[in-house]
Parts: structure tokens; sequence; C-alpha cells
């Protein structure tokens, strides 16, 4: 490994930084989505159906057009260029917070859905408030949720779009797998690019097992 | 504890589901609601359940207004938590801050007394029919809640099942001191559990009361229909005939009916055709002389009820 990447810690420093981005743009994907996704599941609204279509649309949407758009917002031009966020890691924690979102709402609705319909009025019939409802209905929907954030994470951590257009792929502060895999390949170094796409399967497997074992604990 | 219910209304875009100006259902008794599809059961057993507010008005449970707390729930679907049905018992009293002890007591004798005790370490999410139910009906009632209601609690079972339950019913809701409210849309089934009946139909009560009040007197075509009679109208006067009244024999005919069919059901024959426009169907003996399709037939009737 050495010997492919110079030093070992600006390799191990290349998937940490992979695992913050990615992890904390999940993390944060989570806390907005299922609630989003929980509410939408839960209530009938005017314009209900329209603003699923629009979270389904999300769902598919290419992360190269995200940092697009981020980019834009970002840029030191752009509105908000004086927080002088373009090329941080967090503009890339942004970007894949936006393309995670719409991923995790939409299949938190679609997980709450598939339980069956009374289960909600039967917990608040038997006592429980809007917290424990809650509570006791993820618990209920952990399979699709569990699901939920592997979908996430996956979409995110294998982009390589939106983090190369808002990161810049800066080799010490917003190189991440799949930039440097680009990188790598670009420079004819198919070794190097070939090891770091092993590593992102490799982690993207721990991660989902981690999951799967949550998802199938009885 | 009884349920009174004053100025309650339910509109949904701009439709009156429910328009109920005063109620009340009698404590410490059985009272089915009844009505046809559609006529605003359910949406009063969601009002005095507490999960949906009237537009207008109030309920009252025990002279204080609804509370789910103070009540248990049978509803038609079974519903249940992906967990044994001893979790699913517990997890009503857990919420409801029962002690352990009492917990394990209560589901305990809630067990025995509605025959699951075999049950208790399957996942209830995966019991058939009959068993799905009796557990419903044992998570409910071992809440011990002064006010139980119970939505369609026999719909979509078997028929030996069904026949079971039905018979059981009564004496399983009588083990508990509650006031119980069962919705529903068979006449039998509300005659056979219930002391009291209210009849519903397009969102208002047509006749509450005892229920040989109601089914001896129901005065309104409505009130008849939803009990199941047929209604005829015969010189300009409207009659409800209960099914079971309807005789064929001997004697001065008191209605004439046009025979549309006759099934053979082995044991009894089933003649179906129209009293006027009124359809009908009555059972008789396989051994009595049977009718043919297209005959004209007289018809005798135990018991009439007149309609205003």
């Amino acid at each position: 490994m050495t010997e492919l990447f110079g030093t070992d810690s600006r390799f191990v420093a290349i998937v940490l930084r992979t695992l913050v981005v990615s992890g904390t743009a999940t993390t944060m994907a989570v806390f907005i989505g299922f609630p989003l996704g929980y509410g939408i599941a839960r209530r009938s609204f005017r314009g209900r159906t329209l603003l699923l279509g629009f979270i389904n649309t999300g769902m598919g949407m290419p992360p190269v057009v995200v940092g697009l758009v981020v980019w834009l917002m970002l840029v030191r031009s752009g509105p908000f260029g004086d927080l002088d966020l373009i090329y941080t890691r967090t503009a890339m924690i942004l970007a894949q917070f936006l393309i995670a979102t719409p991923i995790v709402v939409g299949f938190t609705t679609a997980s709450l859905q598939a339980l069956p319909p009374r289960l909600a009025d039967l917990l608040s019939v038997l006592g429980a408030g809007r917290v424990r409802t809650m509570l006791i209905l993820a618990r209920e929907a952990r399979l699709g949720l569990a699901a939920t954030i592997m979908a996430a994470f996956g979409a995110i951590v294998s982009e390589v779009g939106a983090s190369m257009v808002v990161g810049g792929n800066l080799e010490r502060s917003t190189r991440v797998l799949t930039t440097a895999i680009v990188t790598e390949t670009s420079r004819g170094e198919m070794d190097r690019a070939l090891v770091l796409g092993l590593i992102l399967l490799g982690l993207t497997f721990i991660v989902s097992l981690a999951l799967t074992i949550v998802q199938q604990r009885r | 504890m009884e349920v009174s219910l004053e100025g309650v209304r339910v509109e949904r875009d701009g439709r009156v589901l429910l328009d109920v100006p005063s109620l009340l259902l009698r404590g410490g008794r059985t009272t089915a609601i009844l009505g046809p599809n559609g006529s605003g059961k359910t949406t009063l057993f969601r009002v005095i359940s507490g999960l949906d507010r009237p537009s207008a008005g109030r309920v009252l449970i025990g002279g204080l207004p609804v509370d789910v707390s103070r009540a248990a729930y049978v509803f038609q679907e079974q519903v249940f938590l992906r967990r044994s049905v001893r979790d699913n018992l517990e997890l009503g009293l857990q919420l409801r801050a029962i002690d352990p002890a009492e917990r394990r007591r209560r589901m305990e004798g809630a067990a025995r007394l509605f025959g699951i005790t075999h049950l208790m370490d399957r996942r209830a999410d995966r019991l058939s029919g009959g068993e799905g139910r009796r557990v419903s009906l044992a998570r409910a009632l071992c809440l011990r809640a002064p006010l139980v209601l119970l939505d369609e609690p026999l719909e979509g079972l078997d028929r030996p099942t069904y026949s079971r339950l039905l018979h059981e019913l009564p004496h399983l809701l009588a083990a508990f001191d509650a006031t119980r409210i069962i919705v529903t849309h068979n006449p039998d089934e509300a005659l056979r559990l219930a002391q009291d009946l209210v009849v519903l139909v397009d969102g208002k009560v047509h006749a509450s009361g005892e229920k040989r009040d109601v089914a001896t007197n129901p005065r309104e075509p409505e009130v008849a229909e939803a009990l199941g009679y047929f209604v005829v109208i015969q010189d300009g006067r409207g009659f409800a005939i209960p099914p079971d009244a309807l005789r064929f024999g001997p004697g001065a005919p008191e209605f004439m009916m046009d025979v549309d069919e006759v099934i053979d059901l082995v044991a009894t024959t089933e003649i179906a055709g129209r009293i006027g426009d009124v359809w009908v169907q009555i059972e008789l003996p396989a051994t009595t002389v049977k009718p043919a399709r297209g005959d004209r037939i007289g018809l005798h009737a135990d018991r009439v009820y007149e309609l205003r």
C-alpha cells in the first residue's frame, strides 16, 4: 500500500475524509428526512401527491446537477459567496445532504405507508403519545428504514460529480475516494484507482453489513 | 359510565358525515350502532373514541370530555405489532403505566378467558383470523377501561369461527365491568350482542333505545331496512316484515309474492322473488310443497309492523 500511495497517512486521510463527509451528510439527511417522511406518510394535506412527485424526482436527481446548483450558490460571486465555503468539505457535505435527503424522505414515506394503516390509530388509543407512536412505528418499519440509510449512504459515498464540482478535489482537504479514483484514472495509475475502488466497495459493504445486522435483529 | 353526544356534527369537504343533535348511551350496557355501509357508523365510532374531533358539539364519557385513556378499542382490521402475542397484550398496559406484576396478572387472566394461552409466544401478525380476533379482544379488555368500543368485531371471520365467537362474545364482554359499544351493519349480530340499539342512516340517528323497543317499533322504512326487515308497500300503506316472520302455506294470504328463483339448499329450499317491487327471500322446509319459478304465491306474516 505504501508503495502505491507514497505514505499511508495520505491514503488513510482520504478514507477518513470520505467517511466523515458522507457519514455527516447521511446523518443530517436522516435527521431531517425521517420526520419529514413520517409527516408525509401520516398526514393527508393538499398538494401531498405533488410533493411526493417532487421527492421521487429528487431521488433520481443527477449528483452533478446538485453539485452545479450548490456551486452556483457558494461560488464567490454567488448569493452565499461571502460564506467562503466553496471547495471545502462543508460544501461537499451540503451537496451530498441535498442528494441524500429526497432518498431518505421518499423511502421513509414508503416504509411507513407499508405498515398496517390503522397501526398508528391503535397506538394512539392504547395510550402512546406522539413521540412514542413515532418511535414504535419506526421500530416496526426498521427493515425499510435501515434500507433507507443504506440507500442514502450508498448513493452519496459513490457519487463523484457533486464532490468534484463543489469540493474541487483538493489533495489535502477535499479529495475523497471517488474523486481520488477519477484523479488516478486520469493519470493512468490504474493500479491505484483499482485499489481505491476496492476500498470504496469494502467501506460500503461494512456500513451496509452493520445496518443489515440492525435491520435483521429480532 | 354513560356516553352522551351533544350537538355533534362532522363535516368533511362541505359534506355532513354525521349530525347527532343528542344521543345518550346508557352505562354498563352493550349498545349496538347499526346502519348500512356509508351510514356514518365508523365516523361516530371515531368521534366517540376520541380518534377524530367533531366539527361541532361534544362527546362526554361519564360526564367528562372524551379521553382515549378511559376507553379500549377493537378495530375492524386486525392490527398488530410484528411481535409476540404477549408483547402485543403488554403494550397497552405498559403505555398506561400499569405495574409489571399487575400486567402479568391481567395478561394471564385475559389469555385464559379468551383461550389464547397457547398463542402467547407466537407472532401476533401471523395468526389466523379467529385467533387474531381473540387476541384483539383480549388486548382491549385487559386494559379494564370503563368504555369498550368494538368496530365490526366479527367481520371477515370464516363461518365456524364467526358462529362460535358470536355466541361467546356476550359472555366474554359481560366478564368486564364496562360500557360496551359495538358498531355493526349486521342486524343479527346487533340483536345477539347488544341490549340497546342505535340505528344510524345517512349520518343521522333514526332510532335509539332498548333493542326490543327499536326492533318491534321500527316506524321508519330506513330503520326497518337497517334491521334487515322487508319493507313492503301495500294499498298505500307501508309494512316492515322481519324475514323470519314470512310463511308459505294454506290460509288467506296477506301478501302475494312473484317467485323468481327456487334454490335447493338440500335441508331447506330458498324462494326468492318480489312482493310488489320489493325483493324478498324466504326459506321453506325441504318437505314443504315447493312453488315453481314464475308462480304467484300467498304468504302470511307472523309479525308485521306498520310504518308511519
